[in-house]
This record gives C-alpha cells, sequence and structure tokens, in this order.
C-alpha cells in the first residue's frame, strides 16, 4: 500500500533529468556487474565439477 | 552542525555507494588477506582463491556501510567525515542499511558456496563483531575501542589462510595477533598529533580521555606484545630465515621509535616528530613484514 509524501514536490525539469541520469548510470553499473558475477559462477563451477576451469 | 536533510527525490549515485565501502581501508583488508592466502600451506585454485579475496572485501565494504549507517550523527560533526554520503545529504540512511546487509549476505553466502563455510563463518563474525560489537556497542563506551576495532581488522588474514586449508591453525592465530597489537600504537601515534575532533563528537578516544603520557606508555607497552607477535613465528619453525630477520629488525625499528615517543614530553602537535615517525614506519612494518612472509614462502616452496 503507497502512502502519500505531503514533503514530496514534484519535480523541476532539470531535477528530472539529473535523476534519470544518475538512475540510468545506476542500471549501467549493476548491469555490469550482474554481468561479471554471471562469468565468474561460470568459472566458478568449472573448478567445483572438475577441478580445473578447462 | 546539523545533517543535512535528503531530498525525496534523492537517488544515491553509484560513487556515493561504492565511498560508503570505504575503498582506501579496502586496500589494506585486500593486502592481508592475501596475504594470509599465500602464506597458507597448501594449494588454491586461482578462481577461488579470487573469488575468496573478492569476498572478503565485500564483506568489509558492508562492515563500512554499516558502520557509517550507524555512525551518521558522528560523521556529521567531524570535518574529516563530514562529507561521506550520509552527513552530507546523499543518500538516506535506509539505502545505506540495506546496502550494507545484502552485501555482507551476499559476500557470505559467495565465500561459503564457492570457498569453504568454516573462512564463510570467520566472515560472517568479522562483519558482526565490526558492526555491531564496536560501531555499535563498544565505540562511545570505552577509549579501548582502537584496540577492539584492531580485532576487526586482524581477521582477513585468517579469513585467507582458512579459504586454502579450511582449518584455523597457530599460525594464522600469530597473524591475527600482529595487526591486533598493531593497530594501537598505529592509531594512537596518529590521535597524538591530529586533532580529530573526536571530542567534539563524544568519542573517547586514549589521548583525550587518559592524557597524552598515558597513551605514549601504553605505545612502548604495546609494541612490546607487538614484536614478540612478529618474532614467533619465526621462534616457532613455522617460517624461514627472511621472514625472521625481516622481523626481528623491523621490530627492533618499531620498539626504538615507540620508546622515543614514550620519552617525549611535547604537547605541541607541531612538534611531535617521534610520533609522526612512528606513524609513518608503522604502515611500512605491517606491508614490509607482510611482505616478507609471502617472500619467505615463495622461497621455502
Amino acid at each position: 500500500m503507497s502512502e502519500i509524501d505531503p514533503n514530496k514536490k514534484a519535480m523541476s525539469p532539470e531535477e528530472q533529468k539529473a535523476y534519470q541520469a544518475r538512475q540510468k548510470h545506476r542500471a549501467i553499473i549493476t548491469a555490469a556487474l550482474l554481468f561479471f558475477l554471471v562469468v565468474l559462477f561460470y568459472f566458478i563451477t568449472f573448478v567445483k565439477i572438475n577441478g580445473s576451469v578447462l | 552542525m546539523t545533517i543535512a536533510s535528503t531530498s525525496p527525490h534523492k537517488l544515491a549515485s553509484a560513487q556515493d555507494l561504492f565511498a560508503l565501502t570505504k575503498p582506501r581501508v579496502m586496500s589494506l583488508v585486500i593486502f592481508t588477506a592475501i596475504c594470509g592466502l599465500l602464506a597458507a600451506p597448501g594449494a588454491i585454485h586461482p578462481v577461488i582463491g579470487f573469488t575468496a579475496i573478492l569476498a572478503i572485501s565485500l564483506g568489509a565494504g558492508a562492515s563500512a556501510a554499516l558502520n557509517q549507517w550507524y555512525e551518521q550523527d558522528i560523521d556529521a560533526v567531524m570535518k574529516r567525515t563530514a562529507n561521506r554520503p550520509l552527513p552530507a545529504g546523499r543518500m538516506d540512511r535506509e539505502t545505506a542499511l540495506h546496502f550494507g546487509i545484502g552485501l555482507a549476505v551476499f559476500s557470505v553466502l559467495l565465500m561459503g558456496l564457492a570457498v569453504n563455510w568454516l573462512s564463510a563463518g570467520i566472515l560472517a563474525f568479522s562483519i558482526f563483531f565490526y558492526a555491531v560489537v564496536y560501531t555499535i556497542w563498544l565505540k562511545r563506551s570505552t577509549p579501548q575501542n582502537i584496540v577492539i576495532g584492531g580485532a576487526a581488522g586482524a581477521f582477513p588474514p585468517v579469513i585467507g589462510w582458512a579459504a586454502v586449508t579450511g582449518d584455523v591453525t597457530l599460525m594464522p592465530v600469530l597473524l591475527f595477533a600482529i595487526i591486533f597489537f598493531w593497530t594501537p600504537p598505529h592509531f594512537w601515534a596518529l590521535a597524538l598529533f591530529v586533532n580529530s575532533d573526536y571530542s567534539k563528537a563524544g568519542i573517547p578516544m586514549m589521548p583525550v580521555v587518559a592524557g597524552r603520557q598515558s597513551t605514549r606508555r601504553q605505545i612502548a607497552i604495546y609494541s612490546m606484545i607487538l614484536a614478540a607477535c612478529a618474532i614467533a613465528p619465526f621462534a616457532l619453525d613455522r617460517t624461514g630465515a627472511v621472514y625472521g630477520t625481516v622481523a626481528i629488525v623491523l621490530s627492533i625499528g618499531f620498539a626504538f621509535l615507540s620508546f622515543r615517543v614514550a620519552l617525549s614530553k611535547t604537547e605541541d602537535p607541531g612538534a611531535m616528530k617521534a610520533e609522526k615517525h612512528l606513524f609513518s614506519f608503522s604502515i611500512i612494518y605491517l606491508f614490509a613484514l607482510f611482505g616478507a612472509l609471502i617472500a619467505d614462502r615463495i622461497i621455502l616452496a
């Protein structure tokens, strides 16, 4: 259930632009980290199963 | 000084989340963890070794984030910390708490699943120790806070060792003791000549509570215990002559500088040359001692 925050004012166009830029930057970093973890877990799986990567 | 309020539309940036992990402190954690990992007998696959160091780093970052979540009020009144993301109002406390807990859980699970559950257990305990025992419980209540905080910083080589061997023997305990007894002389030497606003923030730092002369005497006492711990691995035949020679020479130097501090009477921070020399040497001491441990292991191998 969402509550209405009385202190919350509408963002100005500049604030909205800065907010979206920060959001985009965070999304890119999160995607890069997730990709890195996928690769890391891929190699960990090999080591755990075979005792080596190749 | 009041804590800056966070705008309802404030979204913490990736840089601020990174800053929350105290990256500079993390470098020492990574270094000592790598040393523990390399000094341990046996072998570890490079991928697993890398994962262990990554998990230790993330655990240290989680501890730092939880520390800043709790200490927002203290950080806001000290010049050195006032520009951190929370007191500066660039992030809300809830974000820091969620980030810290998330990182802590992830680091422990990563360590347990990829490396082993003993090192994961020690990592979990070290995060709990730093965030709860040190930050929440003892930091504001005792002038021995630095001594207790030193224990949290002493865990990484033990975790690195346990990641390779799956156990904790006398040697990792000695590595723990070296960092534990190194921390008080290192930080108190700095606290003697730097006014870090701790008294303004209500933190009972030793030079403020017990006075400068008492702190200087305690530095000398800790330096003797540190020397005993640093030389012990060689005396107990756990390392070779390379480490032994470096440990003896460095410990004599550390004790000499500590006793110069103990004999100093100056109250003027600008004239505290002995304290400044000890602080600079203490950093070289730790890096050189752990570096010698690795060199010794490579030569013996």
